[in-house]
């Protein structure tokens, strides 16, 4: 596996985690959220990840192993939302309940920390294969 | 990084050259392998120019990309320069040598 393949398949992990945090901050943002352009309340956001096959040059042991990863799909949770009783609220219906966005802060802040993990071992994989590489080329000295 | 390699079959052509071998059209010659090993590093580099003038004008696609542009970069100098110090080192090899 060349460097040129590694560093792509972590630039692929990078983003992926990147794309997670961005929409658990959403998900943050929102937590209160009760209007959208598409109506009703927000609703809570989760990202799914697919593996890609990498293009390289790889020996036939390694083709079709290693994997990039890309985000495949975006889903709203369609019943994500719980009635709230708060009569004073601009949106509460007649008997006084806001839907709100059924979002739990908790798991949110345990999804960013996972994402958030998983970028920073990104990172740490990155520096030991350019570390690798430059061991290589200090080789014979 | 396989541009920057030197193939098996051209550090022959290090040696005096052979007859027919012309001088700018060897293919797969060393300075051949060496030129594209350059301009393949250049080209690296303007790459990373690039993406590092992306990020300061707020219209890359992200910080990472430029970063590894960076780093790809990096690495492919330093390839290039082992290279050339081993290139160096066996000339000055060479021109140590008693006659």
């Amino acid at each position: 596996m060349d460097l040129i393949t590694s560093f792509k398949v972590i630039g692929s992990g990078l983003a992926a985690q990147r794309a997670k945090l961005d929409v658990v901050t959403s998900n943050l943002a929102n937590v209160n959220t009760t209007r959208t352009p598409e109506g009703g309340p927000y609703r809570k956001k989760s990202i799914a990840f697919a593996a890609e096959n990498v293009e390289g040059n790889f020996d036939s042991t390694m083709k079709g192993i290693v994997k990039s990863v890309k985000v495949d799909e975006v889903r709203e949770d369609p019943n994500g939302i719980k009635m709230v009783y708060d009569p004073a609220h601009p949106d509460a219906d007649a008997k006084g309940f806001v839907a709100m966005p059924d979002i739990n802060v908790m798991v949110e802040m345990a999804d960013m920390i996972a994402a958030s993990r998983a970028y920073e071992a990104c990172v740490t994989a990155f520096d030991s294969t350019k570390s690798m590489t430059l061991k290589t080329l200090e080789m014979g000295r | 990084m396989d541009e920057i390699a030197v193939g098996k079959g051209e550090i022959v052509s290090l040696s005096v050259p052979r007859e027919g071998q012309t001088k700018a059209g060897s293919a797969g010659g060393f300075s051949d392998a060496l030129f594209k090993a350059v301009a393949e590093v250049n080209n690296l580099h303007q790459n990373a120019d690039k993406a590092i003038q992306g990020v300061q004008a707020g219209h890359a696609d992200s910080l990472h990309e430029a970063i590894i542009a960076l780093e790809k970069a990096d690495v492919s100098f330093r390839t290039m320069l082992t290279v050339r110090n081993k290139l160096i080192e066996a000339y000055q090899e060479i021109m140590r040598m008693q006659v």
